[in-house]
């Protein structure tokens, strides 16, 4: 299993403890990662918002690289996904944008080059067996909220989830390493995103929602697989316990992070240090 | 007072080609039920694909409702009849350079984002949250935070510029260009 790997801007920044548990699972199943040479971003959601060209042309210049290397595409971030698939939708039947497309990157690009998110290569590469057969430290039944949040589910077309008012993707890992996948009505409701920056009482009530149901429905944590999901809830849980006086205390990890765990590898390779609200007590450790 | 017509030049402004499906809007309000902004924006999903189709084309670039789109995609994926309104939003966008009010910082978060992808190739997110921080005059939200993030090593110091960035600039420069010619 060889992939061009799409870390995305995220990754090497707020979300650095994704890429470390992406890589660091990755190597335990054998999946191998090489990362995408001289990607640059896919424009994320100020691209689409501003113009269609721009948002189709940033993530195509990365693909026409994958497609020049013959090697499908796989990345973690749940936006940059988004609009790396988004782009080839657009490009497919569309002659003058392909056109111009081509124009504005310099290279031809056939619009063929597959996107693939991580957790498809875990589900449908890997699969759930070969998982199962490699768990050394099981969850034990810590009580998980999978949140999928908005671009991993939706629009239809791009999804990676057969059903996305329910989608089971996250939680079938999270059974497969021995974890109890809760279930709960938001998990594909929206954080937010980006407006946790320009409009950030507004992120802070939709995530007291989502985090105030995940604990009512029993979690003991949240699995995510989105830098901005993970952010949101994550660093903003503090200011809404204070603003709500609710105690949450919900540890907010990448799926990958429970994965890694689950596979033996250290907190250290995971990045479970960089967690804001403390996992110590879903985890059995003190940090 | 006389029925309002249905008014196409708007419509043909923003989908030609009837890609995105809006003259199939059934107004069955499915799309507003689930928007993640329902409670606070001012034209809810079903109206704004009425109003375009009726023209209200000032009124839309006034209206709080386009800066507050969060793309969330939920409309677009319950509408029985496929109507894409969030894209619909992004070519109301393409329209207008003006923001009402506080949303304003909407549009100088996406330009702050856009330049340091044409400078870098990809997003510095500290410099790119310090440039916004200046142009939206928006200093002390999440000051508090820095400090716990930075020891956390949540961001990075320093740009990392590759050899992309040329290739991205190039992007930027092909785009503009094909709008100030009209296409």
């Amino acid at each position: 299993m060889k992939y061009a790997f799409f870390p995305g801007c995220s990754l090497e920044s707020t979300a650095k403890d994704y890429l470390m548990s992406t890589q660091a699972v990755a190597e335990a199943l054998g999946i191998q990662l090489e990362e995408l040479p001289d990607w640059t971003c896919c424009g994320s959601t100020p691209a689409h918002a501003t113009d269609a060209l721009l948002a189709a042309a940033l993530p195509a210049r990365n693909l026409a690289i994958a497609e020049s290397l013959g090697q499908d595409v796989v990345v973690c971030c749940a936006a940059c996904y988004g609009r790396l698939a988004a782009a080839n939708l657009a490009l497919s039947g569309d002659e003058s944008l392909r056109a111009q497309v081509t124009d504005a990157i310099g290279h031809e690009y056939s619009g063929g080059v597959k996107v693939r998110h991580f957790l498809q290569v875990l589900r449908e590469e890997v699969g759930l067996a070969e998982i199962r057969d490699r768990i050394v430290r099981p969850l034990s039944g810590t009580k998980v909220a999978c949140y999928y949040g908005c671009v991993l589910t939706r629009p239809k077309e791009l999804s990676i989830v057969d059903d996305p008012e329910d989608p089971q993707i996250m939680e079938e890992i999270v059974s497969a390493i021995g974890g109890e996948a809760v279930e709960w009505p938001f998990k594909t409701e929206c954080c937010g995103a980006s407006f946790s920056i320009t409009r950030t009482d507004t992120v802070k009530r939709l995530c007291g929602e989502i985090l105030k149901m995940a604990k009512e429905s029993g979690a003991e944590c949240i699995a995510v697989a989105c830098p901005l999901c993970q952010t949101n809830l994550d660093l903003r849980q503090a200011d809404i316990e204070k603003a709500t006086g609710e105690r949450i205390g919900l540890p907010v990890f990448y799926l990958t992070q429970l994965l890694g765990r689950a596979l033996g590898l250290s907190d250290e390779a995971l990045g479970i240090g960089k967690l804001m609200t403390d996992p110590g007590k879903v985890l059995g450790v003190g940090l | 007072m006389s029925a309002p017509a249905i008014e196409k030049n708007l419509l043909e402004k923003l989908d030609p080609d009837g890609r995105l499906n809006l003259a199939a809007c059934l107004q069955c309000g499915r799309c507003s039920s689930g928007c993640a902004m329902r409670l606070e924006t001012d034209i809810l999903p079903h109206q704004l694909n009425r109003m375009i189709l009726l023209g209200m084309e000032d009124d839309l670039l006034r209206s709080k409702a386009i800066w507050m789109c969060v793309s969330c995609q939920t409309c677009v994926s319950r509408c029985p009849m496929k109507v894409d309104t969030p894209a619909l939003i992004d070519k109301l966008h393409s329209i207008t350079r003006t923001a009402p009010g506080d949303l304003n910082k909407v549009r100088v978060f996406n330009d702050a984002m856009l330049a340091s992808i044409r400078r870098f190739g990809r997003v510095w997110e500290l410099g790119m949250m310090a440039m916004y921080k200046l142009k939206a005059l928006d200093f002390f939200t999440d000051l508090g935070k820095l400090p716990m993030m930075l020891r956390k090593g949540k961001f990075a110091f320093l740009p990392r510029v590759g050899r992309g960035r040329s290739a991205v600039a190039r992007i930027f420069d092909r785009v503009h260009r094909a709008r100030r010619a009209g296409l």
